[in-house]
């Protein structure tokens, strides 16, 4: 996680706002890059020395270091030793500790010993080191504008690291992001809805009651890489710098660089589902995981919402309970029974033999063996005035 | 209504609607998830005030504790067996101030001896995690948990890092009754402290040898951990149950080309600061840090300052001083400190000795510190892992060739040289280059030297 004096921000009322790297960066951080490159193969203390210097070109000094520590991430490459360098130490320690020979003799009978040449030996004596570490080249070639992103996603994290509650309206991809949260041991709340219909999730940690705490900060900061695949969001953080109280505001089209893409659909049942029911009903829209609702105290998360284009009253939640254990699908079905949806569809797999009394009372219900027939649900929806 | 463990919290569930909560201790209504919560820290007073209120609760389960009979007996030196009444006499809470060498280890493992609580030890570091494990594992013949270096591993015994305690405590903090922090005086200051106030455990131990002075974190300690029931400084325990000390300093000079490039950069440095504590009196050094960095002028300050400390730290004259140290204590065991790594790595390739970092893998290190034991190897030189608990072997000379953290880094080393024997006579000396910072520094941190208050119970 970055340290204070690499985060870039400015502060306007309340709000903290991020300085990202953009287009206007880019001839100094090309510059770096080509310094990086000229190092590679080269100790890492050289390149550290080197970017001491000034580049040939203005760079800002906080936004250069945060490119140059983003840089160094890259995994150096070990460098081979004459002597492994734990042996070459053991040894040439070892006889200056028994001997009072000068010190030129004492190189000089170490290396005869191992069969190496004074200055192999030298060179080996700490050649495990992380300043002696050879700088590497990216495993794929790394552009200005993709070092820029990359510094723009640290900079975020580590806003966010100092963050004790964050708020996310949020479209698609919610459960993913839930999910995680939940694992990383934080709270995640229904906190409201946006006039637009989106949701509001409270994320915190359990301590964060008590006191601006940063226990939860990284698991938070975590959470930006699978924001950036959600079609919409909007985050509000709040967070502390330096004893003062901000709030960091993030939103769809910020320059944040993704992690790798969480998988679209849970399983292929799902997948072939929403194919057929788009090719189905062309004027219907298929949201995949919708907004999440509240329900006794946790959150449900439908696997579908099913939209009519021209007339977004005409709203459906879809559940696909498929091959879990029974005790997973008594639990969800309890949940729904809780929530009390009017305009919810259940996709029940037969195998499941649950009883009709089991089944929240108004959801409309869809059996299905291996595939969930798109038609049917179309049946379903045609056939009902959505109360929604 | 039922009390829950829940990640460092405790929760309190379905309470009688008759049950008036405004004075329950630390509880606060949590609108998330519609319940009331307490710190862990606050189980023992909320417990306490349940019983008082007589409402009928169903408790969270008591960790386990440990069989007497897997202990072997834990003999206490006099100071020790008194630390140990005046925390007993504390209700188990306090903190005990011990000057390094004195045996702290051996405190904690005689208090969780005798009270047979469940208990969880902190540790700063990794080399401190396995040399606790080493201890307990002489004295207890049950199984020891770790926690820190990439094990996780639970037992009613458990040693942890402060990282991994920090990281884990969400699920460690319903198992132990006795917490057991070494080197407390990392807490206190806001970083970590809620790895104290996230485990239920009502009894709780201290260990220092450097107590903070600041009136502020000594207060927030006396909340997590108790206040300061014993303490004891070098000077109380010198020439007996510690080695008697020489303090040699010796003063040196700049080359004609090292104090003038010394000058430029002071030049540099303190008119920045001088404008800036003209502007903030108050302002602290991590204030100005702050400021100067906004700034041309204050970065090139900065920069000065950092050109200053890589010039004093391995000076002509320190050379040359170090040279005829090594030569004439070349019998003895001899520690060299620097300020930072990359003097340490300058001194071992110039004087061919072992140097001790954070770089050195912990397998070497160990190795290491067993030839020292062995005398294979006669002299280590480091810039900060020897500073603070390590159980070096029996050295008897230390040369201070720079320092950056001031009196408690100063104590901690000297501390090194402090395991007594036979006719032991220790020699610290300390490398001070003349009209420099270092001169200020030099007398500062010998203030953790003195003696201060003896026991208090």
């Amino acid at each position: 996680m970055l340290s204070a004096d690499l985060l870039s921000y400015s502060v306007a009322g309340t709000l903290a706002v991020p300085h990202y790297l953009g287009e206007h960066d880019h001839p100094w951080l090309r510059a770096l890059l080509d310094e990086h490159e000229r190092f590679i193969g080269r100790p890492r203390r050289e390149l550290e020395a080197r970017l001491r210097d000034p580049l040939p070109c203005d760079s800002p000094p906080q936004k250069l270091g945060l490119a140059i520590r983003i840089l160094g991430k890259l995994r150096p490459r070990e460098r081979k030793s004459a002597v492994p360098p734990r042996l070459a130490r053991a040894h040439v320690f070892g006889e200056a500790a028994r001997t009072s020979a000068p010190r030129q003799t004492i190189w000089t009978m170490v290396a005869a010993s191992l069969g190496v040449s004074r200055e192999d030996l030298q060179e080996s004596l700490f050649g495990d080191l992380p300043g002696e570490r050879l700088v590497a080249s990216p495993a794929q070639p790394l552009s200005a504008a993709e070092l820029a992103v990359r510094c723009n996603l640290a900079v975020v994290q580590g806003m966010l690291f100092r963050a004790t509650v964050v708020r996310i309206e949020i479209e698609g991809n919610t459960r993913v992001l839930i999910r995680h949260a939940k694992w990383r041991g934080l709270i995640c709340s229904l906190a409201g809805r946006s006039d637009s219909g989106r949701a509001t999730v409270e994320l915190s940690g359990p301590f964060a009651l008590f006191r601006n705490t940063r226990l939860y900060g990284r698991a938070l900061g975590e959470l930006v890489p699978l924001l950036a695949w959600c079609p919409h969001f909007r985050l509000r953080a709040d967070c502390v710098f330096n004893g003062r109280r901000l709030t960091l505001q993030l939103g769809t089209g910020d320059p944040i660089f993704p992690s790798s893409s969480p998988r679209r659909y849970d399983s292929l049942l799902e997948e072939r589902f929403a194919r057929e029911f788009r090719r189905l009903a062309p004027g219907w829209d298929v949201i995949r995981e919708p907004e999440p609702i509240a329900s006794e105290s946790t959150l449900i998360f439908p696997d579908f919402a099913l939209q009519h284009r021209s007339d977004p009253t005409r709203r459906w939640l879809l559940e696909i309970v498929g091959f879990w254990t029974a005790d997973y699908v008594a639990r969800k079905l309890a949940l729904y029974r809780s929530a009390r949806l009017s305009n919810l569809i259940l996709c029940i797999d037969e195998q499941r033999n649950c009883a009709e009394a089991d089944l929240p009372s108004g959801a409309r219900v869809v059996r299905y063996r291996r595939r969930v027939d798109a038609a049917a649900v179309l049946r379903v929806i045609d056939a009902t005035t959505c109360p929604r | 209504m039922k009390l829950q463990f829940d990640r460092g919290t405790i929760v309190l569930m379905d309470p009688p609607k008759d049950l008036d909560l405004t004075a329950a201790p630390g509880l606060r209504w949590d609108r998330r998830v519609g319940a009331h919560r307490a710190p862990a820290s606050r189980y023992p007073a909320l417990k306490r005030w349940l019983l008082q209120s007589r409402a009928g609760f169903q408790d969270i389960p008591a960790p386990l504790s440990t069989p007497q009979e897997l202990w072997l007996d834990v003999e206490l030196r006099p100071y020790q067996e008194a630390a140990l009444s005046a925390w007993e006499l504390g209700h188990r809470r306090g903190v005990v101030a011990l000057p390094t060498g004195s045996g702290k280890t051996r405190l904690a493992l005689a208090a969780m001896h005798r009270t047979r609580l469940s208990a969880l030890c902190l540790v700063p570091t990794r080399v401190l995690l396995d040399q606790w494990l080493r201890e307990i594992g002489a004295l207890y013949r049950g199984p020891v948990g770790c926690y820190g270096d990439g094990v996780r591993r639970w037992a009613p015994l458990t040693i942890a890092t402060f990282e991994s305690a920090y990281r884990h405590m969400d699920q460690l903090g319903d198992r132990f009754e006795l917490v057991i922090v070494d080197e407390v005086h990392h807490f206190g200051g806001g970083l970590r402290d809620e790895t104290l106030e996230m485990t239920i455990a009502d009894a709780r131990l201290g260990l220092t040898a450097t107590p903070s002075r600041d009136a502020g974190v000594a207060a927030r300690l006396t909340e997590l951990v108790g206040a300061t029931v014993f303490e004891l400084a070098v000077a109380d325990l010198a020439g007996g149950f510690l080695a008697s000390f020489d303090s040699i300093t010796l003063y040196l000079d700049l080359t004609s080309e090292e104090r003038s490039a010394y000058m430029g950069l002071a030049a540099l440095f303190t008119s920045a600061h001088a404008e800036f504590r003209r502007l903030a009196p108050n302002g602290s050094w991590a204030d100005f840090t702050h400021h100067a960095a906004r700034t041309p002028e204050g970065r090139r300050a900065l920069s000065a300052w950092r050109q200053m400390r890589r010039l004093l730290a391995f000076t002509h004259a320190k050379r040359r001083a170090l040279e005829s140290l090594l030569g004439r204590h070349w019998h003895s065991r001899v520690l060299i400190f620097t300020a930072d790594n990359e003097t340490a790595y300058a001194i071992a390739r110039e004087h061919l000795v072992m140097p001790l970092t954070c770089d050195i893998s912990r397998p070497e290190r160990d190795d290491v510190l067993e030839r020292f034991r062995h005398g294979d190897l006669r002299t280590l030189v480091s810039a900060r892992v020897l500073n603070e608990g390590l159980d070096v072997p029996d050295a008897d000379v230390a040369v201070v060739v720079g320092g950056a953290l001031g009196e408690r880094e100063h104590v901690q080393r000297v501390g090194r040289l402090l395991r007594p024997s036979e006719g032991k006579r220790a020699v610290v000396y300390e490398l001070v280059t003349r009209n420099t910072l270092e001169v200020g520094q030099a007398r500062r941190r010998r203030q953790g030297l003195v003696v201060r208050r003896s026991a208090q119970l």
